[in-house]
């Protein structure tokens, strides 16, 4: 990565985060509606404490999933294509761009992840262990929910039913990463080996990051 | 026959013999002395499983195709295949849990076979879903190659799920590095004409389909530029005197 490929990267990064200061997306609409879903849920199972405790673990990370996607669909509905033709004409690789986006998508939902995080604890009496290997699952999850978001979102741009459809496109994908995550979970409750579902989800977020920037180009032009 | 019939005609005649002989045999095999009469479902469902991994392939190769040489051609291609696909993969769910009701005792088990198959539907739903959103031909082409792209990682972790993870599901009985694992010979021949009946149904389908999605495009690409003005704002268009009527 050279000087300026990290320097438009850094550029894209510090806009997004700045229109998220401005509009408060993710702080004021998604990070509450994740946790009013997490309970909701008791409300709708059964407030069965045991229960709750057994499938709470699984419960977040499907709010994780389902609600995190909002972060993306956010920004679709939000850029116009002049705002992309803008962007364009002033030499931005278009690369650069998806990694800034997608690098600006997974903070933010690193933040959503540890804040819901902390309202599922909470609520439904989850054990925290094995934290620096959930430390990791968090921050691969983040990243490779950023990645699927934002090139999602750059698939829709544009388009009339763009905000909708972008959940449609990332839930299938994303399956691997709510596999990988709830079995690390899983494999550290019951000290069994989590190697092979941190390499699974390592596996999705490359092969997506591959892909992402190699259809940058071709999805500007479009 | 004329030359002219028998061209147009090739693809009903090759699906009526196909689909026969394919009948016939799932008719006269015998039944399996595990599963009974139930193995019947299996001429469809397996077949119709083979076609949607065929059918997602096609969609790999047309969407790689479309994005490296940027004709259209290779979208049609794409597009044709990944409908085809999505009903067959329906098909094979479908099937499945209708087999699995008396076998398994429920119709559906979170089994990784099952469970990536619908997943792996429901990214190509979501697929032409995104291909209704833009209008324009080459819009559509490009955004929807990506998409087909990045659904194919899934046909290979679907066809060795079975492998990689402790299923329910059994392991494949066709395509295998080892060879079938079918013994009976007569139940073998009826999987395997169904599999290449249903294949003859794809390329018939895929002709007629990529044939309309040809026409379509056409169509729009008229009304865009008969909707267009002709040398923008500053001219206009002359107005004719007088009515129809006037001669």
């Amino acid at each position: 990565m050279n000087a300026g490929f990290r320097s438009q990267v850094a550029a894209v990064v510090e806009r997004d985060l700045r229109r998220e200061r401005r509009r408060g997306d993710v702080v004021w609409v998604t990070i509450p509606f994740g946790a009013m879903a997490l309970f909701l849920l008791p409300l709708a199972i059964g407030v069965d404490t045991q229960l709750l405790q057994r499938i709470g673990p699984g419960m977040y990370w499907v709010v994780v999933m389902l609600f995190g996607v909002l972060v993306s669909v956010g920004r679709a509905s939000i850029e116009t294509g002049a705002q992309r033709d803008a962007v364009s004409l002033l030499g931005l690789d278009p690369a650069a761009a998806y990694v800034g986006r997608s690098m600006s998508a997974a903070g933010l939902l690193l933040v959503y992840e540890i804040v819901v995080g902390v309202v599922a604890v909470v609520l439904y009496n989850i054990e925290v262990i094995g934290f620096p290997w959930l430390a990791l699952t968090l921050v691969i999850t983040a990243v490779g929910l950023g990645l699927l978001g934002s090139l999602a979102a750059s698939l829709v741009s544009s388009s009339s039913a763009g905000s909708a459809l972008v959940p449609l496109l990332v839930a299938p994908l994303s399956v691997p990463l709510l596999l990988g995550a709830t079995q690390v979970y899983e494999g550290l409750r019951l000290g069994r080996s989590i190697l092979s579902w941190m390499l699974l989800m390592v596996v999705v977020m490359l092969v997506t990051a591959i892909i992402g920037v190699g259809t940058a180009r071709p999805l500007q032009e479009t | 026959m004329p030359s002219e019939i028998r061209s147009r005609n090739w693809p009903w005649m090759a699906i009526v013999v196909s689909v026969a002989v394919a009948l016939a045999l799932a008719i006269v095999s015998p039944a399996d002395t595990v599963q009974g009469e139930l193995v019947r479902i299996m001429y469809v469902h397996v077949p119709a499983a083979w076609l949607a991994y065929l059918a997602f392939g096609v969609t790999l190769v047309g969407s790689v195709g479309y994005l490296v040489t940027r004709r259209l051609s290779w979208d049609r291609v794409a597009a044709s295949s990944a409908e085809i696909g999505v009903y067959f993969t329906g098909l094979a769910i479908g099937l499945g849990m209708i087999w699995a009701k008396p076998t398994w005792g429920v119709w559906w088990t979170w089994d990784a076979r099952l469970t990536l198959t619908a997943v792996m539907f429901f990214v190509y739903v979501g697929y032409l879903a995104l291909r209704n959103t833009a209008d324009e031909s080459r819009v559509r082409a490009g955004r929807s190659a990506v998409l087909g792209i990045l659904g194919a990682a899934l046909i290979p972790l679907v066809h060795f799920s079975v492998v990689w993870w402790r299923t329910l599901h059994q392991p494949a009985s066709l395509l295998r590095p080892d060879g079938p694992a079918i013994q009976d010979p007569l139940i073998l021949w009826a999987l395997l004409a169904g599999v290449v009946a249903f294949t003859v149904i794809y390329v018939a389908l895929m002709a007629k389909r990529i044939e309309l999605h040809r026409v379509a495009d056409r169509i729009r690409d008229v009304e865009r530029s008969a909707n267009r003005p002709v040398a923008g704002a500053s001219v206009t268009a002359p107005e004719l005197g007088g009515g129809l009527g006037d001669g």
